[in-house]
Formats: structure tokens, sequence, C-alpha cells
């Protein structure tokens, strides 16, 4: 019978047996945001593998418009897997679809063009990331963004640029947070907490760029909690972004970096805080697994990741003092949801904080339409389902939104911004940070950030 | 660009217009990817206006088009073949209204089933039918195929939850069709267009029923070491009396692999096959039920019994059966899921011969079904890219096919026909059943664009669709195209396309010459005829009985009258083939024939304008067979109800219909007048319970519709056209029926007060997470004391309206109601005085025999159908205008389906009562409600029925299924349709 099977080609090829596992039930429908959007069935997940297989069976070309148009509207969110019976590993399917795309030639519009340019040319190389994250700091935190978005200077240049600095300018602190630190009156207890566990924390390169922050809290709330932390120097951008853009090249060399920088203490368990990292290390088993040099070290790699919050269940939560009263609600980012299964253990830290109120968030699991930056390429159908999401969150009335991811932190900042919608933004263990500071856990334990 | 293109793009615009080929590909196929056909174009319109544009753009340039929902279809059905064009509705997916008091909601149809449930649980209510494709399947969708689910061996299939549904026409036109089941309007349109797959037009909104959330829940997992002890178990569960929410079985192979996706439950994975049983309903005797069943499963042989703990474990358990087909994607490449149904008693044959058939082939077969209700869902495991195994895929599909239809099932008893099952159609169905059902299509849809070649292919142009649908693709799958049934003669297909004008094998208007004539015929007959010409009719009247003599012997040929003046001979063939006869007699003979029962209702309706020969089916009365472990038993259609209940009794089961009846209604008149009564709100009208049946055609030929299992989406529904057409497009002889289990006990509590005001709202506050009557009527004074006479001397309890509110149960169940409606109605306020009855039985055949006693010459009788909330002001309307005009009247009217009876007698003048019903009617119509007046002095109904003759988009369809079917007018002339004006 093997003689009878036709040869696939490309990457899809590849992937053929994971092509072959879905049997068309139409399941994965309704769990894509883009679907419910559209109704067009080429904006659906069974749509989307159907293209696939015409591009593996040579019925379609990779380059061809159908094909190209609805992977790129693909979120890459993967709720489908969720929703899909027979198990199909959509994610990696889209990496290898992308992949063909990129093999065929350059993108259409100067959006994509960019993009592969920085993702080439910058993100490979950390120090010149490095430099292009702190431009964009300053750009942030001198307040320049702002004033641009202000005076409607951005908006001359387009509404995607305008867009763009929406987004990096809601990647600042969280105005909730700011407000209650300066009310916190210090305290004089002392961390009595036995710190018995040790853990490697993968910083990531907007995290560590944009939202510092959240790392150095990731690393407090987790020595409170009895789990001491170090971060490997040569550790360098997840690849997630080349990933998602059909660079698997490109993935591939920061994941072997990746899996030398952490190969120390490999006992130990490596922790993000940022759903489209943790996805993306999760998955070095299947990126590498042709690799005879890094196959089994990037499986073994693979198994040690988990996100603060998964982490924070194996370490239970101590509890802080009280924050302001404020209702807060909790999105899941899908590649944390989705692609490292964290459904209930974000929500615990945000129940283990007092004070606030949490309100369960209708549609919590649907995609926000940020998806790394799909908001900047597709940015109509990123609107429409962005603006359900938002239409979820100002039915909570809540006050707080938190989430485990920096790109849904930024869409979902800057949309509540466009729309007026007065909503700070945080990651949970910011919440869970500042009850420790304000219960004077951290008196002994570090001074200042 | 080709100029259709370009005029669909200006109806919907260019974001709602496919028309790239790559883009085109994920529309070749639905869920069943055997099948494969590019369409040239689609369209997502975004209102009904645009629907009907699309379509008549569509077919006006003469192409095909096939209306589509989400594709997860089964069978092929929502490809459009010979490049048509496919109208996708997956962006008209609003929730127009939920009315929670009337428990329905008006949805567009892209609405996804699951959404709707949804949406209703707040209000404690859910869309009952379930599909396991729920999470996605649109509501259009499950119309067009009549889509089951999991639930409905206890809730019943689509049709029975679907009260509207606005369509849209292959021409265009858009009709609101109602359902008949209450008691509308004419025929039962919309009973026949739900499972018509699309062929007879595209349904753009609809009004569905919602079904109260159930109190108590138990879900049971038994484990069986084979699929033999778990079918048995199914017998005896059913067979005992049980009528579960759901029992689903699922093999061992499928366990393992729902246990290895992320559905997994817990499911046994060493288990040969496991039992999902599931119990619903009160909480009281809820338990004592699941211990029944528990131990029915033990002694059949389960190695143990598991019950969901809470809400979660049984959601999970439930998305595992659901998730089963895809689930199948793990260990095969490629699955062909097929779908038959078997009568409930056979499945341990019917399965043992299945997995034998999977062995011939080499090829390996899983099961997961509705074992409840004998609904197999063989799954067989290929890979298509080794054409040897899709040819033997074929072969073991058919052989499968086969096996269930000589074990007396169905080809399909909710995936529908679509491409995938129309060569296995003539295993079930003969050229003329078919060629009925084709004929019912045509007055649907004259053109054949629309979903063409589906179900019932007809000549060249689906000959050609099929090569096409097949070709060019390496899952191709290759046709066997010789004719398969025995029946069927190569030129069928090509007589039958004639009867569409958008064929190509035949000259078109050779076509509409035939068409022209017979319509001729049948509207001359009408038009021209006097309503009676005795002196005539007399004189042929001695020679027609000669003659009928001749087939049937002296004995049973006599004069008759019917209504007021007309005479005829009336003729009773005691077997099938003497009534055929009898027809083609007829027939040859331009003779004009009425189909008689039991009398009971033979002068409701309207007026024949003339009656030549009176068929009689009272010689016609035996039981041919009945099953009890299938619930399901087959009768003659001259046997009296009271006679097959008689029958059904030793079995502990009945035929749960209560019509307009003194002991004399037959199973034929019943079913012809499709009349519900008291319980029919609760157990459903008599379109509910007739699985098949088989029918004299005017020209003599028999034709089968339906078969004997309890559910069945074989080709079209013909037996809800039948139902209620009061004999004007066929004679009924044989019909099989649903059962259900008599109830160990039932009991009724008679409540009565001064102002029916206060029965209703003590009605409509019981609260259904305690009370589930089975029949909830509100009766006049007049009816109260023919029913339940009060035994005190009080004059306000003599002329006081009564409510009845029965129950009907387990001891405890029963027990449990009476007791608390004791407490809820002595609680509630205006009420008098609350009596409970034990022996309840002879109130309810009272109440069913009044219609049918009046002691007076002119009766005067009508109906009507409003919504629940709107009962009150109809009964407000109606007591406000009959004051002075009429004598005490005798009512009783439904409070949970808004039915209403109304038996007067006619004193004042014509014009009086008919302005007086047309108030009431406009009052009834304003809220799509319906008044029907059903018995009446010959001038009252023959002013009435002018007024009805206008001619509507449904009366229009109603005139060409009659002209297609009864194409003389020789069934009962104008008893449910007026002339044309």
């Amino acid at each position: 019978m093997a003689e009878k099977i036709l040869r696939l080609s490309g990457a899809l090829g590849a992937e053929e047996d994971k092509l072959l596992a879905c049997v068309h039930c139409g399941l994965c429908l309704e769990a894509c945001p883009t679907y419910v959007q559209t109704g067009d069935e080429n904006d659906s997940p069974r749509g989307r593998i159907y293209l696939m297989r015409a591009v593996a069976e040579e019925r379609l070309g990779a380059d061809s418009r159908a094909f190209t148009r609805h992977i790129d509207r693909c979120l890459g969110c993967r709720a489908c897997e969720s929703a899909c019976p027979a198990g199909v590993e959509y994610g990696q399917l889209l990496e290898a679809a992308r992949s063909d795309i990129a093999q065929r030639g350059t993108p259409e519009g100067w959006t994509s063009r960019t993009l592969r340019f920085l993702l080439r040319h910058v993100w490979l190389h950390p120090a010149r990331l490095r430099f292009a994250l702190a431009s964009a700091r300053a750009l942030r935190d001198t307040g320049l963004a702002r004033l641009a978005l202000k005076l409607r200077i951005a908006r001359l240049v387009s509404e995607r640029a305008e867009f763009a600095l929406m987004l990096l300018d809601s990647s600042s602190p969280s105005d909730a947070i700011k407000r209650s630190r300066a009310s916190v009156t210090s305290r004089t207890e002392s961390s009595a907490h036995d710190v018995s566990q040790h853990a490697l924390l993968f910083e990531g390169c907007v995290m560590e760029g944009l939202f510092a922050r959240v790392n150095r809290a990731t690393a407090r709330v987790l020595e409170a909690n009895g789990c001491r932390t170090s971060a490997p120097r040569e550790q360098v951008c997840c690849g997630a972004l080349h990933a998602h853009a059909g660079d698997l090249e490109g993935a591939r060399t920061l994941a072997r970096r990746n899996v030398e920088a952490f190969d120390v203490q490999t006992q130990d368990t490596i922790v993000t805080n940022a759903g489209g990292c943790g996805a993306m290390l999760v998955s070095y088993g299947h990126l590498l697994r042709d690799d005879p040099r890094y196959a089994a070290r990037a499986a073994a790699f693979s198994r040690r990741v988990r996100d603060i919050s998964q982490q924070l269940e194996s370490t239970g939560i101590r509890r802080g003092a009280p924050l302001d009263e404020a209702r807060a609600t909790y999105d899941a980012a899908c590649h944390l949801l989705y692609g490292q299964r964290a459904a209930v253990a974000p929500v615990e830290m945000l129940r283990a904080v007092s004070g606030i109120e949490f309100v369960p968030l209708e549609q919590s699991d649907v995609c926000c339409g940020g998806a790394g930056v799909y908001n900047l390429l597709e940015p109509e159908l990123s609107k429409r389902v962005l603006d359900e999401k938002l239409a979820h969150i100002k039915a909570t009335g809540a006050q707080i939104l938190a989430t485990g991811n920096p790109g849904c932190h930024m869409q979902i900042g800057a949309g509540a911004r466009g729309a007026g919608l007065p909503l700070s933004i945080c990651h949970p263990v910011e919440l869970l940070d500042e009850s420790y500071r304000r219960a004077g856990v951290y008196k002994t334990v570090t001074g200042d950030e | 660009m080709n100029s259709l293109e370009e005029n669909l793009r200006a109806i919907v615009g260019r974001e709602q217009l496919l028309t790239d080929a790559g883009e085109l590909l994920v529309y070749e196929c639905d869920g069943l990817t055997h099948y494969k056909a590019r369409p040239r174009a689609v369209v997502f319109p975004r209102s009904t206006e645009e629907v009907s544009e699309v379509v008549r753009t569509v077919t006006r340039a003469g192409v095909s088009f096939a209306p589509r929902g989400a594709g997860t279809g089964l069978s092929g059905g929502a490809l459009a073949l010979n490049e048509g064009v496919v109208i996708e509705l997956a962006r008209m997916r609003r929730l127009l209204k939920i009315d929670a008091s009337n428990r329905l909601a008006i949805v567009e149809t892209g609405l996804v089933n699951a959404q709707l449930s949804r949406a209703a649980a707040p209000f404690g209510l859910h869309y009952a039918p379930d599909p396991s494709s729920q999470t996605t399947c649109t509501i259009g969708g499950n119309i067009a195929e009549n889509a089951g689910g999991i639930h409905c061996l206890k809730y019943g299939v689509t049709v029975d939850h679907v009260l509207a549904a606005r369509v849209v026409l292959a021409d265009g036109e858009v009709v609101d069709l109602r359902s008949a089941g209450a008691g509308g309007e004419g025929f039962d349109l919309l009973g026949v267009f739900v499972g018509s797959e699309g062929t007879f037009g595209i349904a753009t909104e609809a009004t569905l029923k919602l079904t109260p959330l159930p109190a108590a829940v138990r879900t049971l997992l038994a484990d069986f070491r084979d699929v033999d002890d778990a079918s048995r178990a199914v017998s005896a569960i059913i067979a005992s009396g049980l009528i579960p929410a759901a029992l689903e079985m699922i093999d061992g192979a499928t366990i393992r692999a729902v246990e290895a996706s992320v559905f997994t439950a817990g499911l046994p994975t060493d288990a040969g096959a496991a039992l999902l049983v599931e119990l619903d309903g009160l909480a009281a005797g809820l338990d004592a039920e699941a211990e029944r069943a528990e131990s029915i499963c033990l002694q059949h042989g389960a190695r143990g019994v598991r019950r969901a703990a809470d809400e979660r474990e049984r959601g999970r358990l439930w998305a595992a059966r659901k998730g089963a087909f895809g689930a199948m994607g793990r260990i095969t490449p490629d699955l062909m899921l097929q779908d038959a149904v078997v009568p409930r008693s056979r499945l341990p044959e019917v399965l043992a011969a299945i997995y034998r058939t999977g062995e011939k082939f080499r090829l390996r077969v899983a099961n997961v079904f509705h074992a409840g209700d004998g609904n197999l869902h063989p799954y067989i495991c290929f890979d298509a890219r080794d054409p040897d195994e899709v040819e033997r895929v074929h072969e073991a599909s058919r052989e499968m096919m086969e096996t269930c239809v000589r074990a007396g099932g169905t080809i399909t008893g909710e995936h529908g026909v679509g491409m995938d099952k129309s060569q296995y159609l003539p295993l079930v169905f003969s050229a003329d059943d078919m060629e009925a059902m084709l004929r019912v299509r045509a007055a649907f849809d004259p053109s054949g664009l629309c979903n063409s070649c589906k179900i019932i292919p007809v000549a060249r142009g689906c000959g050609e669709a099929r090569v096409v649908a097949t070709r060019g693709s390496r899952d191709a799958v290759t046709q066997p195209h010789e004719s398969a049934g025995t029946q069927q003669q190569p030129r069928d297909d090509e007589r039958w396309e004639a009867m569409f004008s958008n064929s190509t094998a035949v000259n078109p208007s050779q076509t509409s010459a035939t068409d022209e004539a017979s319509s001729e015929r049948f509207s001359a007959s009408n038009k021209a005829e006097p309503i009676v010409a005795t002196s005539q009719r007399l004189s042929v009247g001695a020679s027609l009985q000669q003659r009928l003599s001749g087939i049937v012997g002296d004995d049973n040929v006599s004069l008759a009258r019917v209504g007021e003046s007309c005479e005829a001979v009336a003729v009773a063939p005691a077997s099938f083939e003497e009534a055929c006869e009898v027809l083609r007699l007829a027939s040859r003979e331009d003779w004009k024939v009425l189909p008689v029962g039991g009398r009971t209702w033979l002068d409701a309706g309207g007026t024949p304008r003339r009656v030549d020969v009176l068929i009689e089916t009272r010689l016609m009365t035996r039981l041919v067979e009945h099953e009890p472990a299938d619930l399901v038993a087959t009768a003659e259609a001259g046997m009296t109800l009271d006679a097959f209940n008689a029958t059904l009794l030793p079995a502990r089961q009945w035929l749960p219909l209560d019509p307009p009846d003194d002991g004399r209604a037959t199973l034929g008149g019943i079913t012809a007048t499709g009349l519900a009564g008291a319980h029919a709100c609760v157990y459903g009208p008599p379109r509910a319970f007739v699985l098949g049946m088989r029918v004299a055609l005017a020209d003599g030929r028999i034709i089968k519709a339906g078969g004997r299992v309890v559910k069945n989406v074989a080709g079209y529904d013909l037996c809800k056209l039948f139902t209620g057409s009061y004999g004007t497009l066929g004679l009924i002889l044989e019909l099989t029926f649903k059962l259900r289990p008599r109830p160990a006990r039932e009991a009724t509590a008679l409540v009565r007060a001064t102002d029916y005001h206060a029965l209703l709202a003590a009605a409509r506050s019981l609260p259904h997470t305690h009370f589930l009557p089975v029949a909830l009527e509100l009766l006049s004074p007049r009816m109260a004391r023919a029913v339940a006479p009060a035994h005190n001397d009080a004059q306000e309890d003599a002329d006081g309206y009564a409510l009845l509110a029965r129950f009907a149960g387990t001891q405890e169940s029963v027990a449990a109601q009476l007791a608390q409606a004791r407490e809820h109605f002595g609680r509630a306020h205006g009420i008098r005085s609350v009596e409970t009855h034990a022996d309840d039985a002879h109130i309810w055949r009272t109440l069913a025999a009044v219609p049918l006693q009046h002691d007076n010459a002119a009766p005067l009788i009508w109906r009507a159908g409003v919504l629940p909330t709107e009962l009150g002001p109809l009964l407000e309307a109606y007591e406000r205008g009959v004051v002075e005009s009429v004598r005490e009247p005798f009512w009783h009217a439904g409070v949970a389906d808004g039915r209403l009876r109304v038996v007067e007698t006619f004193e004042t003048d014509t014009e009086t009562t008919i302005s007086r019903l047309e108030r009431l009617r406009t009052a009834a119509r304003a809220s799509g409600g319906s008044l029907v007046l059903e018995r009446a002095a010959p001038e009252v109904k023959s002013t009435w029925a002018a007024l009805n003759s206008h001619a509507t988009v449904s009366s229009r369809l109603m005139r060409r299924i009659k002209q297609q079917l009864d194409p003389r007018d020789t069934f009962s002339t104008a008893r449910v349709l007026e002339p044309e004006p």
C-alpha cells in the first residue's frame, strides 16, 4: 500500500499525519474567532486545514491568494485545538503553512516586509534587539508616545502607526498599582518563608524590554513562596514571532541558543510569565525534532517549562495584605490557555489577592485579536475580534484586567484606550506582588526593584 | 466576468461573495469528504430579502443552488452540484427573540444550535434537539436534515420542535410555514419541509419550541463485556416501560479513541461496550427509576454501573460521547460514518452482522450510537489513498444498509440522504413511492434547481453531476452506478425528470403542457361542478352500485347520504387490493371519492363539492404487528383507537391520542384529521406518532411513506402531508405508530373557581420543577358540569369553571404531584375547591366525546390555536361576544399549548356568527395563531369558505401538492382547499 501513497510536498507535507488526523467534523468552527466573525469556511480551522491539505497535495499553490490570505488571517490562538476531538495539532500545522508561504517569496505589503526585516536583522541579534527595545522604552517613558497620541501626530502617518503607539503606551505600569503603591505605609515584618526550591526564569525579549517590572515581580513572588530564581545570562528571544511568521529557521536558531543557555541545573523548572513565550518553549521539542544534536535536549527542555501560575500551584500561594477595593477580571492569554493548558491556575493567583473582587469574564477563552503582531498585519479583522472582547470586559464593570501575556496586555490596553474604557491592565503576578509588598513580605528580601 | 456573479455582487456586495477558485475549494465538501463538487460561487446573504433576491437571480439564470449552514452534514447534502451556487447562511446568526412565557425562540437559521440553549438557560429552558455537532451546526442545517441527537429518544427530533419557518422558495417567493401539529389550517407544509434537505427551499428564520430544563437528572455509565450484552440491556430497558432521556452505546474501540482525546471522561477502556443511560424529570421517583435501569443493566451482564456524581462529570461524559466521531481521527486517516436505524429488538443480531461485514471486507468497524432509538452509527476506518480500500468501504456500506433494511429498518435516521444515500433509497422505497416524493418536490420547486440531484436524482443532469462530484480528487470514490434496487427501471429517472421545468432531457414546453392539462382538469372540476346535483347523481348511483358490488360484494355496498343533500354509494373494501380496484374504477370513471372511517368527523372541514363514492375502511381492522420491545405497532386504518389501545394494554403500552372521539374514531380517521386533544401538549399530536403508512393514491397505486422505526429521514416524510389532509390526497390503508409505555398511575386534580382568570393564573404558576402535568385543561362551566358534576349543592360550583390537571408516571411521582397540587391550588387566589380523582379515565373520555354528542341539530364547532399567553385574551374576546347571541357553550382550552375547542349551538343568523368568528380569528391571527371552523350549518360553512378563498403563497403550495398527488381531484374535493376564486 505504501507505494500508492502520494508524497506530499513542503513543510506541510512533512506534517502529513497531522493533516490526515482531521476528519472534517467541523467541531472547531465556533471555537475560531475569525470564523465567528466572518462565517467564511476559509477563515475556519477546518477550512485552513483543507487549504493546507490542498497545498500539500499540490491542488493549490502555496502562493495562491486563497492560501496566503486565509493563513495570514489566522490569529494562531489555537483555541481550535481544545475543541478538536481528533487532537489535530493545529498550531504546528500553521507554522508549517506559514513556512511554506515564506519559502515562496516576499510577502506583500510593507508591514509584512518590515516585520520580516526586523525578525531577521534585529530579533536574531541580542544587542540590536536590546537597543531597539530600549529606544521603544525611552519613547514610552519620556511621555513622547503619549504626547504624539494626544496631538494626533501618529494618525497623520496612518491609523496603524497610531495603534502601534497605543500598544506601546499601554505597556506602561498599571495606574491601579502605581496608585496603590503610593498609599503603602511601610511595615516592619520580615519574610520568614523557607526557601527550598530553585527555578530558572525565562525573561523574554519584550517582557524584559517593556515589562521588566513583571519579571522582577515574578522573581519576588516566587521567592516569597519558597522558590528562589535566577535568570541565565545567555538566554535570547523565544522565537515565537519567527515561528508564527513562517521563519522556522530563525526560530530554530533561537531555540538552540536557549536550550544551551538553560542547560545548567537541568533539574530546575523553567518559569515563564508570558503565555506566548511559554507556549513556544513548550514546543521546542517539536521544533527541533529533526535536529539530531538537539532533539533530545529540546524535548527535555520543553518538559521543564511552567508558567508562573503553574509553578505557584506547586508551591502554594501565601496570602498578602488586601489591596484597595476594586473589581478585577481575568482574560486568558490563548497561548497560556491552549498552548500550556493553564486554565485555572492564573485565576487562582487572582483569587489569592484579597481586597479585590474577582468577576469572571464572559468568553475569556476567546482571543483578543492581538496575536503577536496580527493587530498590525490584519488590523480590520483584529479590530472586530477586539471589539467583541471589549464589550465583554465592559459588561463585567471591572476596573482591573489581569492577563498573562504582553501582547494581550498591550492589545486590550490600546483597545480600551481607543474605546474610552477606563481600565488598568496588569499581569496577575503584579497584583500578588503588590499585596505582598503591602504585607511587608519583602522588607528583608528586597529593598527596591 | 460572468454576469451571474456580477448580479449576485450587486445584491449582496463584494464582501459577501466568493468566486476565487482557491477559496471555493473549501466549499467542495461537507462533513462527508467522499463527495466533492466545487461550486461556482459562494454567497453570504444577511437577510431573508437578500436570500430571496439571490435565489431568484440564480434560478432565473437556470443555475442550481445549495443552501449551507456549518457544513457539518454527513451525507454530502450541502454540495452545489452542476457548478451551482452555495448559499451560505453563516452570517445570519441573530437570535431574534426568546419568549420565555410561551417557551419559544425566534432565530435566524444560521444560528448555532448550542448557542440557543445557552441563551435560553437563564430562563430555565433549552432547545432539546442536540445532535453531536451541536456546538457548531446551525438551526437551518438541523431543519434541513430533521436532525436528531442524543436526547431525542424522549424529546423527539427537530420536526417536533419547529413551530414555524420562514422559507424562501426556488422562485424567490417568501412563505411562512406554520406547524399544523397544534391544529393549524390546511396541509402540514412545515412538517414535510423539515427534513427536505434543502430541496424545497431555504429556511431563513424559524420559531422553535423551548423545553424546560429537567428538574433532576441521573446519568449512568454501565460497563459491559461485549456489545451483545449491552444491546440486550437496551431492549430490556425500553421494554420495562422506562423512557430514558438518552440511551447511548459506545463500543470498546470508540471508548479507547475517545479516552485518548481531549474529551477523556474516564470511560472503561477495557470494556467491550458501555451504555450511557440518562433519566430526567421530577426529583420524586427519579432515583427509583435510576435503580431500575441499573438493575436491568446488571441483570444483563454489566460489570459495573457508575453514576455521574455531579453536573461536571455528566458534562464530561456527554462531551466524550459527542466527540467520538472526531476522536476516531486519531486511529484512522479517513472515516465513513454510517447511519441506519433498526427496530430496537433486532440490535444484537444486526450489530453482530455489521461487525461481520467489517471483517469480511477487512475493514476496522467501530460503533457509537443512539441505542435507545435503534439508530446505528457504524464507523468504517480506512485510508482514502488506497483505492482498493475505498472500494471495499463502499461494498461494506451497502451490505450494512441491506442488513438493516432486512431487519425492518431504514437507511438513515438523522444524517439524511443527500448524495451518499440516494443509491440506497431503492432498498426501502419503490419507484412509485419515490415518484410520489418527487411530485411533492415538484410542487415546492417546479424548477428542480433547489439543491438539485440530491435524495432522488432525476435523469441525465444528475448522472453527470455525480461524475463531476467524484472526479478530480485523490479522495474520489468510484460510484457503483448500476441501478440498485429491484424495482427501479432505468427509465424512471428519465420519466421523473419531466416533472421539473429546468430539466435538460425533456423539452420544457412538453413538460408544462402535461402540467397544464392536469391543472386545467383540477380547476375545472372545482369551478364547474355545482355543489350537489342530486337527481342526476341518483341515477348514476344505481349503476355505480352495481359495478362496485362486483368488486367488494353486494353486502359491502350501500347508498349513503353525505351532509345535507348529497347522495353517494358507500363501499367497504375488505382488503387493500379491493380498495385499489375501487379507486382504479373511480379514476377511470372520474368519480369523486370520499374516504370514511368512523364517521365521527366526516362533516368537519370544507363541504365536499361532489361525492360519488364513499370508501369505508370499516372492514380493514387488523392489527398487523406489535413488537413490545420496539414500542411500535402497525394496524389497518379501519381499526378504532379504542380497539388498538385495548390490544396494546397487556404489554402496558398505548397510543396516547385523545382527539374528539366517542369510541368510534378509527386510526385512519384520526390520522387523516390530525386532530390534537388535551394530552397533545405533552405527548404530542398524531403527526408525532405516525412513523409510517401505506396509502392508496387516486390512480389505485399503493405507496409507502415513512417506515417502521422511530427515527427515519430516508426521503421526504410524506406521512406529515397525509396526516391532517382530511383524505384529500389519498386513502390511508395502514399505519405504523410509535407507542408509549402506559404510566403506572394516572390521576387528576380538579380545581373549581367562578372566574377562569384565577384558574389560568394558578395553572401558569405551577413550577415545572415540581409538576409535569400531562394535560392541563380549562373547562367552561357547561363542560365542567358534563365532565365532572360538582358533588356539593353550591350554585357557584355548578356555574363555575374548572381546571383539570392530570399527572401520570410512577406511583411515587404522581402521589407527590397530587399532594403538591392540592397545596398549590389550595393556596392560589380565587380558588373554590380542589378535588383529586384517582380513577380519572372517565373524565377524559367524556371530555373527548363532548364534541360528538351535541344533542342539537345545528352544532357550531370551531377550534383555535394561539400562544399560551394569548389564551386569556382570546377567551375574554370570546366571552364578550357570546353573551347575548349563543346559548351556554361547551369549551375546553389547553393552558399549556393555547388550544381551544368550542362547541356551540347555532341559534343566530349566519351573518352574526360569521362576523363574530371573523373578529375572533383576526384576534388569533394577530399573534400568529389560527382559527378553524370545524362543523357548522352548510350556509355558515359556505359563507366562511368564501372568506378564505383568496390565494396566498402557502395555499398555492397546497394546491400544487394536491394537483401533483391527485391530479384529477378525485379525493375529497374541497374538504381542505377552497377552489380558487
